[in-house]
């Protein structure tokens, strides 16, 4: 009996030990993750219940705290008394308009008022800004003067100024941090207010990404994995308390915001290969904005939970700057963000201009982009193929007329900083008000002055409020343009054949 | 005979058009030593911004240590304060650029009698690329019938020209001290400019007196 015990004992023992030096599942595996958060890799220094004079959460990433630009109307003051083509006047009506007392809406009209003002702070008038911030002073922009940083060494130089990750790894590269981590709405301890926009928008659908990791080794240590990122049609899924649901199905695109790439895993750490091009997602909040990254000297490295159901991760190159620019200035227009969000896109610009450390252009000697890091938490899912392999990213017909108009301002920008001869706002977009300003703000006494004297862009075919045709459309006062043709709307369903039994093996 | 012709032609409008070209090369000055320095060649490229050259005389760079320069911008007919110090500004980017600098540091020549406050560096406050603010050149002017004068800004007197008919100055200076630097620019530092940055801003808005 005892001799039959001690066999027992030794058994087990001997299988316990053969389970643990060889390979848990030396098979084919696959994890797939979709992305549930995805914000810029900004680490937030300040205390959110603490103020200092007109500071907002100073830290030890921004001293003085976050950016406060179009904050009040002192600081609007300071924006627009810079044009030196402006009067007294115009400046002391523009920063506090007369007679806002006496009107329904003062917050939106002064908001108008605003918006329009500061979209033309160029050398002279007539110049759009958000445009053409080239051709406007720099304001000034809080920047990042912690060591402390995430993301990856890009360039392989360990530089003076250069970040320290949490885990002590020295050269970290991420200057769009340093550039914009004081900038208010990416500014927070998780409550940065265009980080929730963002991420609430991808929840609500504007667009999926996902992640899958295959190998033929053990999934939390194998050598020769392999790690795709890419765009899903399919839209991601809540629990019931508004969480990622864990284990629904999605396609994964292989389109121009695709990427497989090399990988090796250690202890569930996914450390890929850097690659000349890194495509996936871009973060976004309007479906205008959309589109691949198109990361430079592209990596992610991903931490997987051993249960397989979650993972945290970075995703990181260099971006070109004028990109980031226009994602963040157009979304909407660039005064209505920056009014409302307490930044400057001229100083955004300039910050990023002058931080720029990658992608050297031989022919103009400037850098183009500038190191970049997102941060991304993941739920596991099934990640399949489509049953169409050249299955492209469905297009949403009613706001196609916006990402035209987006990508027209995008290329004008970009043309304008290029070749420094002022760019036209093109029609379609909203920038100074354009369609709602002579609207919002009739009942203001004072309203034929801003009316006369602020700076507007005009189109052919405007009412005679000067609302042009795209904002009559938006406004609902004449019938929409209908769309040239319907895209078939992305449904969830997949091909569940072959990629998901294995995963769903691995995550028992 | 005449291929021989049209050869001796093309040589001849190529000289031509060498000579200008040189003349137009900004000279580099060698420590100490003054030189009339014009524009950097623009692009040929049609319709692309460019600022016209100066005559001779208007602009000098006087080099002053390994990387400094001593920059002056003289004239007679005085425009605007705003005018000549920007077209200063300007013609220091364009040297930085020219010395394949990516910025410069503005050197302020102030004297004990000075009361403007000096410009702090404070790392936690907003970072520019330039404040065009705190470019602030010395200048020397003659007004009709007197001796040259001589104006600082950070004296906390009104500027000179304030109060005076334009036509009565017959002559002034605006001056600055330059470092050219190159690498990621100090980002921190109130006279820190990056030349890309500033020459963007001015090149549409900028032309050399007379």
């Amino acid at each position: 009996m005892i001799l039959q015990k001690r066999l027992m004992v030794c058994a087990s023992a001997l299988g316990l030990m053969a389970g643990t030096a060889m390979p848990a599942t030396a098979a084919p595996w696959v994890r797939g993750y979709v992305v549930g958060q995805y914000e810029y890799a900004f680490r937030y220094g300040g205390r959110a219940d603490f103020t200092r004079g007109a500071e907002i959460e100073p830290g030890v990433d921004c001293p003085h705290g976050a950016s406060t630009h179009f904050a009040n109307d002192v600081n609007t003051k300071i924006a627009v008394q810079r044009q030196k083509f402006r009067s007294q006047q115009e400046i002391d009506w523009i920063s506090r308009p007369p007679g806002l007392d006496q009107v329904r809406a003062p917050v939106l009209t002064r908001f108008h008022i605003w918006n329009r003002a500061v979209a033309y702070r160029g050398y002279k008038r007539g110049i759009e800004t958000y445009v053409n911030p080239w051709a406007a002073e720099d304001p000034g922009q809080p920047q990042v003067t912690s060591r402390i940083g995430d993301g990856f060494n890009l360039d392989g130089k360990v530089k003076a100024a250069d970040f320290v990750s949490p885990d002590g790894e020295k050269g970290v590269d991420n200057n769009l941090y340093r550039a914009w981590g004081c900038d208010a709405p990416w500014r927070g301890n998780g409550n940065a207010t265009l980080d929730l926009r963002a991420n609430d928008k991808m929840q609500d659908g504007l667009y999926t990404m996902v992640i899958r990791v295959s190998g033929n080794k053990d999934p939390m240590n194998d050598d020769n994995a392999t790690l795709e990122i890419g765009y899903s049609p399919d839209k991601l899924v809540k629990d019931a308390r508004g969480g990622i649901a864990v284990d629904y199905s999605y396609r994964i695109l292989s389109t121009s915001q695709y990427t497989k790439l090399k990988a090796k895993i250690k202890n569930g750490v996914v450390e890929t290969e850097q690659v000349e091009h890194l495509h996936s997602p871009r973060i976004a909040w309007f479906y205008d904005q959309t589109g691949d990254t198109n990361f430079s000297k592209g990596k992610v490295r991903l931490n997987m939970s051993p249960d397989g159901l979650s993972a945290t991760g970075l995703l990181a190159g260099y971006r070109d700057w004028r990109e980031l620019y226009t994602e963040n200035t157009f979304a909407q227009d660039g005064g209505q963000q920056g009014i409302r969000e307490h930044e400057d896109h001229v100083s955004l610009y300039y910050a990023l201009r002058r931080n720029a450390d990658g992608m050297y252009n031989p022919k103009t000697g400037k850098n183009d982009g500038i190191s970049s890091v997102y941060r991304l938490k993941l739920a596991s899912a099934y990640v399949v193929d489509p049953q169409d392999p050249k299955m492209e990213v469905p297009k949403l017909a009613l706001d196609e007329e916006r990402m035209q108009a987006f990508l027209a301002i995008k290329a004008n920008t970009i043309k304008g900083a290029e070749t420094r001869v002022p760019q036209p706002v093109p029609p379609g977009t909203t920038e100074a008000a354009v369609g709602s300003f002579e609207h919002d703000i009739a009942d203001l006494p004072s309203k034929d002055f801003f009316i006369k004297t602020l700076d507007r862009p005009h189109y052919a075919n405007e009412d005679k409020d000067g609302i042009p045709p795209w904002m009559r459309r938006r406004r609902g006062t004449v019938a929409p343009t209908p769309p040239a043709a319907t895209p078939a709307k992305p449904q969830n369903q997949v091909q569940a054949d072959t990629p998901t039994k294995v995963a769903a093996a691995e995550k028992q | 005979m005449n291929r021989m012709m049209a050869i001796g032609f093309g040589a001849a409008a190529f000289c031509a058009l060498a000579g200008s070209s040189f003349a137009a090369d900004p000279a580099p000055a060698a420590p100490g030593t003054q030189a009339s320095v014009a524009p950097a060649p623009a692009a040929p490229v049609a319709d692309l911004p460019m600022v016209p050259p100066a005559k001779p005389g208007v602009f000098t760079a006087t080099k002053k240590g390994a990387t400094g320069y001593h920059l002056v911008v003289a004239g007679h007919k005085f425009t605007s304060r705003d005018d000549i110090e920007k077209y200063l500004a300007w013609r220091a980017a364009d040297l930085t650029l020219s010395d394949k600098g990516t910025w410069f540091t503005f050197t302020q020549i102030r004297t004990k009698a000075d009361t403007v406050p000096v410009p702090k560096r404070d790392p936690g406050a907003p970072r520019h690329s330039f404040q065009m603010a705190n470019f602030q050149p010395v200048w020397r002017y003659k007004v009709k019938g007197a001796d040259w004068k001589s104006w600082s800004p950070y004296s906390g007197a009104a500027f000179f020209a304030d109060g005076i008919k334009a036509e009565d100055i017959t002559d002034f200076e605006a001056s600055a001290d330059v470092v050219v630097r190159k690498g990621v620019m100090d980002d921190a530092d109130p006279l820190g400019y990056e030349a890309g940055a500033v020459s963007d801003l001015l090149i549409n808005q900028v032309s050399p007196p007379v």
